[in-house]
C-alpha cells in the first residue's frame, strides 16, 4: 500500500465514521438537555406526589400512541415549524426576530380573509393564494423591523418586541370590527369561516401542513447553505464589518433577511388558518411565534434541527392535557420541562461537562452577534 | 468515547419508552351508570388564577365533599384551540357534568351539549342563545358589581380621580365591569375623572400581563388617580398589587380578593364580585334534584366585605350603597351598559 493510498484510506474511513460522529455532535448536547429536563421535571412531579411514569406515559401516549395522536402532534409542530424556521432564519443573520409572533399573527389573519372573501376557486389555486397571501402580510410586517435598523439603527430586538404589540391590536380590530362574523346572537370576535376550496385537507389523517413545513425547512436549509445569498446571510451574522470589506451590503441583507424571516412566520400563521383554525380567531394563535425561539434554540439554530424540536415541543403540547387528566399533573410541568430544555441547550458548557464533549468553533449559538451590530 | 454515550442515550430512550406503554392500564369507572363524576375545564388560565377559574373548581369540589360524587377532576386549557379535546377527554371518560369557565369557551360547550344529550353542561360566563335542555348558561350582572365598586371608590377618592385597569375589551363581562365602575363613579359625582384603560393584549396576554397592570395603574396614580380598580385576571391582580406598594387604594374583582391575593392586603378596600361558586353549586344542585333551569341563569353579583377597611365606610355611606343595590335591582338606577363594538 503505498502512502498515497494509505492516506486516501485514512480519509475515507474518518468520513464514514465521521457522518455518525458528526451528527452526534450535533444533537449530543439538544439530547442530552431534554434528558436532563425531563429528569428534573420527573424529579418535581415525584416531590408534588405524582408518578413521573405515569405522567410521562400518559404524554407519550397521548402524543404518538395513535393515528390520532400523531395528527394532533404534527398539527402542534406545524406552525412551531415555520416560527422556528423563521427564528432560525434571522439568526443566521446575527438578527434576533422576536415579532415573529406578531408576523405570523399578520399572515394567519390575511390568509383568512382571503380565505372567506374569495369564492369560486378551485383548491389548487384558492390554497397557494391564501398561503401567499398570509407569507406576504408577514414578510411586509417584518420588513418594517429591518428597515427601522438599517435607516435609523433602532435595534431589531425593542422594535419587533412592540410590533407584536401592534399586530395583535391590528389582528384584535379587524377580527372585531370590519372582517367580524355577522350572525344574530354571537358576539364572539372573529372571521367568518373560510371557504372549503382554501382547507388545507388532511392524508390519512395527518395534516398535509406538516408536510408544507418540512419542504420549507428543507429550502430554508438549501438558501442558507446552497446559495450566494445564504453565504452572504451567513458572512453578515458572523461579522457585520467583515462583511463589509468583502463587499457585501450589508443594509440590504438585513432587510432581506427580516423579509423572508417574517415570510416565514407569516406563512406559518396561514397553514394554522387554513390547516387547523378555519377561521381568524382571536387567541387561537397565542405563543405559537414565541414558541419558534424555544424551537430555534433547541434545533441549534438549523433548519432541519427545526423539525425534530418543533415534534418534541409539538408533542408536549399535544399530550399535556391527557397527562394531567391521567396522572394529575399540573400542565405548568410541560412549561418547566420547556425552560429547563432551553436552559440547559442555551448553557451548554454545563452539558458538554456532563457528557465530556469538547466545544468546537463551528457549534457555538451565534445568538449574540446581534447585539453588537 | 462519545459513541459510549450515544448508545446509553438510546437505551435509555428505549427503557422510558417500554415504561411508558407499560404503565397504561386505568380502571375506567365514571362510564359506570351510577357513579357521578363532575368534570371541569378552564378557559385559557390557569386553576389556582386567585380569580375566576378558581372560583368554579373550588364549588365544584365543594359540591363533591357534601354530595355522593365519584370522582372530580379539571383540565386546565393550554391553548383555545384545545376546547374542544379537552372537554372530550371528560366526555370519552364518561363524565356526568362537565363544567367550562369563560365566555370564550361557550361556543363549544354549547357544541358538546348537542352531541351530548345525556351530560349536563354548565357554562360560567356562556349565553346560550338556542334551547339545548341539558345546557345551562350562567351570567352575572357585572355591571351591577362594578357600579358599586364605581360608588365606593367615588366616595373614597381624595383627588376626584380614579382608575380602572382592565383586561381585554373583547370579553363582554370586562366592558360590563368597566362601565358599571363609571356609571358609579359618575352617580356619586358627576364631575369625578375616571382614568379606564383596557389591556391592549387582546386574549393574547390581555388576563396575563401583571407587569402591564402594575406600569397603568403606576401611569394612572402619576396622573392622580388614589383609588385602582383592577379587574382582569392576573393583569388587574398587576394593577391592584400596585397601588397597594404606592400606598393607594384598590378594589378587586370576580371573588373577595382579601381572601384569594394576600400582596393586596395593604390597600384592598373591598370587590366587585360575582357570586361564581354559589351559582356553579345551585346549578350542580338543580340537576341533582332534577330542576335544571332552562337557557341561562343568572347569578349574583355585589361587594365583597371590606375586612381592614371596615372603618373607611361610614353608615351613610354604606346606606347609599344599601340603596343603590335596591335601585339597580327595581331598574330605578339602570348602569346604562352597552355592548362596545
Amino acid at each position: 500500500m503505498t502512502k498515497e493510498n494509505k492516506k486516501k484510506d485514512d480519509q475515507i474511513k474518518e468520513r464514514s465514521f465521521g457522518i455518525v460522529g458528526v451528527i452526534w455532535k450535533k444533537i449530543s448536547v439538544p439530547l442530552t438537555s431534554i434528558f436532563l429536563a425531563l429528569f428534573i421535571g420527573g424529579l418535581i412531579m415525584a416531590i408534588s406526589g405524582s408518578d413521573p411514569f405515569e405522567a410521562y406515559g400518559a404524554l407519550f401516549q397521548s402524543a404518538f400512541g395513535d393515528i390520532n395522536g400523531w395528527g394532533r402532534t404534527l398539527e402542534k409542530a406545524t406552525p412551531l415549524i415555520f416560527s422556528g424556521l423563521a427564528v432560525t432564519f434571522a439568526f443566521k443573520a446575527g438578527l434576533f426576530n422576536i415579532g415573529t409572533q406578531g408576523q405570523l399573527l399578520m399572515g394567519a389573519i390575511t390568509s383568512a380573509y382571503l380565505g372567506f372573501a374569495i369564492t369560486g376557486l378551485p383548491a389548487i389555486i384558492h390554497i397557494p393564494l391564501a398561503l401567499l397571501g398570509g407569507a406576504l402580510a408577514g414578510a411586509l410586517f417584518g420588513s418594517i423591523p429591518g428597515l427601522l435598523k438599517t435607516r435609523t439603527g433602532a435595534h431589531e430586538v425593542i422594535t419587533t418586541i412592540m410590533l407584536n404589540y401592534v399586530a395583535i391590536n391590528i389582528t384584535d380590530y379587524l377580527s372585531n370590527g370590519p372582517l367580524k362574523e355577522v350572525s344574530s346572537s354571537d358576539v364572539v370576535a372573529r372571521t367568518p369561516p373560510i371557504e372549503a376550496s382554501a382547507e388545507i385537507p388532511q392524508v390519512a389523517g395527518l395534516p398535509l401542513g406538516f408536510f408544507i413545513a418540512i419542504i420549507f425547512a428543507v429550502f430554508v436549509w438549501w438558501i442558507l447553505e446552497k446559495t450566494t445569498l445564504g453565504f452572504e446571510i451567513r458572512t453578515a451574522g458572523l461579522s457585520g464589518t467583515a462583511a463589509k470589506y468583502a463587499g457585501i451590503k450589508v443594509t440590504a441583507i438585513i432587510v432581506i433577511t427580516m423579509v423572508i424571516s417574517g415570510a416565514l412566520a407569516g406563512l406559518g400563521g396561514a397553514v394554522e388558518t387554513q390547516g387547523i383554525v378555519g377561521r381568524y380567531q382571536p387567541g387561537f394563535n397565542t405563543g405559537l411565534g414565541f414558541d419558534g425561539i424555544t424551537v430555534a434554540l433547541l434545533g441549534k439554530v438549523h433548519p432541519i434541527g427545526n423539525i425534530f424540536s418543533a415534534l418534541l415541543i409539538g408533542s408536549m403540547k399535544a399530550g399535556g392535557a391527557k397527562m394531567q387528566f391521567v396522572a394529575d399533573v399540573t400542565p405548568e410541568i410541560t412549561n418547566v420541562v420547556q425552560a429547563l430544555m432551553l436552559f440547559f441547550v442555551a448553557a451548554d458548557r454545563v452539558v458538554r461537562w456532563i457528557i465530556r464533549q469538547r466545544e468546537t468553533d463551528d457549534e457555538g449559538l451565534t445568538l449574540t452577534t446581534g447585539w453588537g451590530n | 468515547m462519545s459513541k459510549k454515550y450515544l448508545l446509553i442515550v438510546v437505551l435509555v430512550f428505549a427503557l422510558v419508552i417500554a415504561g411508558c406503554t407499560a404503565a397504561d392500564a386505568p380502571e375506567a369507572t365514571c362510564a359506570d351508570e351510577e357513579t357521578l363524576c363532575v368534570g371541569f375545564v378552564t378557559d385559557v388560565g390557569e386553576v389556582d388564577d386567585k380569580s375566576f377559574n378558581q372560583a368554579s373548581w373550588e364549588a365544584v369540589q365543594e359540591f363533591a365533599a357534601a354530595n355522593d360524587v365519584f370522582e372530580v377532576d379539571y383540565v386546565e386549557t393550554r391553548d383555545a384551540k384545545d376546547y374542544e379535546a379537552n372537554i372530550n377527554l371528560f366526555v370519552e371518560a364518561g363524565y356526568d357534568v362537565i363544567v367550562t369557565s369563560g365566555f370564550a369557551i361557550g361556543d363549544y360547550t354549547a357544541a358538546a351539549a348537542l352531541a351530548n344529550p345525556d351530560i349536563y353542561f354548565i357554562g360560567v360566563d356562556q349565553y346560550q342563545g338556542f334551547d339545548v335542555p341539558n345546557f345551562t348558561g350562567v351570567q352575572f350582572n357585572e355591571d351591577y358589581s362594578g357600579f358599586l365598586a364605581g360608588a365606593v371608590a367615588a366616595m373614597l377618592t381624595e383627588t376626584d380621580i380614579v382608575a380602572g385597569v382592565y383586561g381585554t375589551n373583547l370579553v363582554p363581562p370586562v366592558q360590563k365591569f368597566k362601565q358599571g365602575f363609571e356609571a358609579g363613579a359618575a352617580y356619586i359625582n358627576p364631575d369625578i375623572t375616571v382614568i379606564s384603560t383596557y389591556s391592549p393584549g387582546g386574549f393574547e396576554t390581555g388576563f396575563t400581563d401583571p407587569e402591564w397592570g402594575a406600569t397603568t395603574a403606576a401611569q394612572a396614580i402619576d396622573n392622580g388617580a388614589d383609588i385602582v380598580f383592577g379587574a382582569g385576571g392576573q393583569t388587574g391582580n398587576g394593577a391592584i398589587i400596585e397601588a397597594g406598594t404606592q400606598g393607594k387604594l384598590c378594589i378587586g374583582v370576580d371573588v373577595d380578593q382579601w381572601l384569594t391575593l394576600p400582596e393586596a392586603h395593604a390597600c384592598l378596600v373591598t370587590s366587585a364580585t360575582k357570586l361564581i361558586g354559589p351559582a356553579v353549586i345551585d346549578m350542580l344542585d338543580a340537576y341533582m334534584t332534577d330542576t335544571i333551569p332552562e337557557g341561562n341563569y343568572i347569578g349574583g353579583a355585589g361587594l365583597a366585605p371590606y375586612h381592614d377597611f371596615e372603618a373607611l365606610i361610614t353608615g351613610d355611606m354604606q346606606d347609599i350603597l344599601d340603596q343603590i343595590v335596591l335601585d339597580l335591582e327595581s331598574g330605578a338606577i339602570l348602569t346604562g351598559f352597552v355592548l362596545e363594538e
